[in-house]
């Protein structure tokens, strides 16, 4: 059965005051915070088996490599990955993409059309502005309204001349889940490749890789209960080949002479360097986490708890709300007439932990006509006392700010 | 509402125990700051760096008492506005330029609404007042 209460006794970090009040963390899509059994396991890697992976035949190095690749394995599974070795390791969801724009950048040309969501992040959005500004590809902006919907020419996007689909599964500015599998499958009528942006969608909701049939889901370790600085590309055996490595060195090679390098096979061909072992572990330990809890319970949870704010604070006449009501995990808000930072240090000064601003997503802000938002997000171990807590120190923070 | 002396912002500053009580005297401090008009808001008098948007402008009229004058579209910073801008409101350049501003800061007790991404615009300013 799952129990927001008996999770949290997992996470230490959130055990502690913040000034002289209980801490209330509810910036969850920026980053989660991490289990004992994660930290645990990255201690005890360090404790046991630390050793450079893939070299050297001895004990350790014999201990890390097989735990390294174990725990691909397991990230594997976790997202129904089809083969073994498709899922990459990356420092995050950032590098993900870059990996995938730059090594797919030998197969553009000047004609080529780029796709993207008009709800990205700057890291589902700069690497292909920059694509396409080196190749001279179009990049165009499939434009969704706020709740995610698509307008109506949107088939006219898609023609012979895309090349590649990217865009995110669930908003990290107004928690809107979009359609990819209809994205997926106007791609997949004109041969175009997809680029799935799962980093907010992969601690809340299940993914398949397989059931969804995009080339590259991509997703950042820290914003599902694991560390930071590990992330992970997935893609399709015939598309992870097609790309060429951005980086080189040592790991992703088989044989280097002055003359020419053979590079390494899959996956190892797109991880140059000695990689983030303890992240890879940390990231698996995080993968075991999630899938020990019922994660359909999990999920109406925390969307219970975005929705509770949402009826606490939808009928404030100065409150916009731009997040949907109901199945989100967040909720993301304007107030008229008052800055998000004066809103954003009411509650910090609180220990209510939300963020202000732009999230990233210039472009989407000024579809939005607003230059930021407050976004609450929750996670599983978030309580319904904290979501009133949140929605009704907003309202006093209000109070207080529009007094003259 | 008359512009506070230094320490009498001093005063209520110090007064504060927690970050609450911080908050509450930086948006009172906040309406002690006369509004710039929507000509004054220009992009040349604009402050790069900061989360809100910050304006400010030194007029020197011939003589070499500096007026300074500030805004910003967020209270908090408002705030801290008219805390700094009371370190050197009515002194004159030559004073103003022997000034420790950044020292001086520290004894306003900002504590935490003077570090991190806040950190950037702050020092701006305290630049562009320090008139050197
Ligand atoms: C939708 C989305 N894409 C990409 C990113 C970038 O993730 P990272 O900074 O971990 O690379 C984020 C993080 O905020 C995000 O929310």
């Amino acid at each position: 059965m799952f129990d927001p209460y008996s999770i949290r006794q997992e996470f230490p970090i959130l055990q502690q005051p913040a000034y002289e009040h209980e801490l209330t963390y509810l910036d969850n899509a920026a980053t989660t915070q991490k289990p004992s059994r994660v930290l645990e396991r990255i201690l005890g890697y360090y404790q046991t088996a630390n050793a450079n992976v893939h070299r050297g035949a001895h004990f350790l190095s014999d201990r890390a490599t097989s735990q390294f690749e174990q725990a691909r394995q397991t990230v594997e599974r976790f997202i129904h990955a089809p083969e073994n070795g498709q899922v990459i390791w990356t420092k995050g969801t950032t590098e993900a993409i870059n990996t995938v724009a730059y090594g797919i950048e030998h197969l553009i040309d000047p004609d080529d059309e780029i796709l993207i969501s008009s709800l990205e992040h700057h890291a589902n959005l700069v690497p292909w502005q920059q694509l396409s500004f080196r190749t001279g590809a179009r990049l165009r902006i499939i434009p969704f309204t706020s709740d995610g919907k698509w307008q109506a020419e949107y088939a006219n996007y898609f023609s012979d001349r895309t090349k590649i689909v990217a865009c995110t599964q669930v908003s990290n500015a107004i928690g809107v889940q979009l359609p990819i599998k209809e994205v997926i499958q106007h791609a997949k009528n004109v041969g175009a490749m997809t680029l799935i942006d799962g980093a907010q969608a992969i601690a809340h909701y299940p993914v398949s890789v397989s059931e969804l049939d995009c080339d590259f889901y991509v997703f950042s370790g820290h914003k599902m209960y694991g560390p930071t600085g590990i992330g992970v590309l997935y893609g399709k055996t015939d598309a992870l080949e097609s790309l060429l490595p951005c980086q080189t060195g040592g790991e992703m090679v088989l044989h280097v002479t002055y003359q020419a390098t053979e590079f390494n096979i899959l996956p190892y061909r797109l991880e140059a360097g000695t990689p983030n072992i303890e992240g890879a572990l940390g990231l698996a330990a995080a993968c075991d986490f999630l899938q020990q809890h019922d994660q359909e319970a999990v999920l109406k949870w925390e969307q219970s708890l975005a929705e509770k704010a949402y009826s606490i604070l939808e009928n404030t006449t100065d409150i916009e709300i731009f997040s949907p009501k109901k199945h989100s995990t967040l909720i993301s808000l304007s107030v008229k007439n008052t800055h998000i930072m004066d809103l954003n240090g009411y509650l910090d000064s609180k220990g209510i932990a939300v963020r202000g601003g732009s999230h990233c997503a210039h472009p989407l802000m000024a579809q939005l006509g607003v230059s930021g938002t407050l976004r609450a997000s929750f996670a599983c171990y978030n309580t319904m006392e904290e979501a009133e807590h949140f929605a009704n120190t907003l309202l006093e923070a209000i109070e207080l700010l529009q007094e003259d | 509402m008359e512009s506070p002396s230094l320490s009498s912002i001093q005063a209520q500053l110090q007064a504060c125990h927690s970050k609450e009580d911080t908050f509450r005297t930086l948006v009172t401090l906040s309406k002690t700051l006369p509004r710039l008009s929507n000509d004054e808001k220009a992009d040349e008098h604009k402050i790069k760096g900061c989360e809100s948007a910050v304006w400010l402008i030194i007029e020197h009229n011939h003589t070499d008492f500096p007026q300074f004058k500030a805004d910003s579209d967020a209270k908090l910073m408002r705030g801290v506005l008219a805390a700094i801008l009371s370190l050197v409101n009515g002194k004159s350049t030559t004073e103003i330029q022997a000034m420790d501003l950044s020292s001086l800061m520290s004894s306003l007790n900002l504590g935490s609404y003077l570090t991190s991404s806040r950190t950037n615009g702050v020092l701006a300013i305290l630049d562009k007042i320090s008139c050197r």
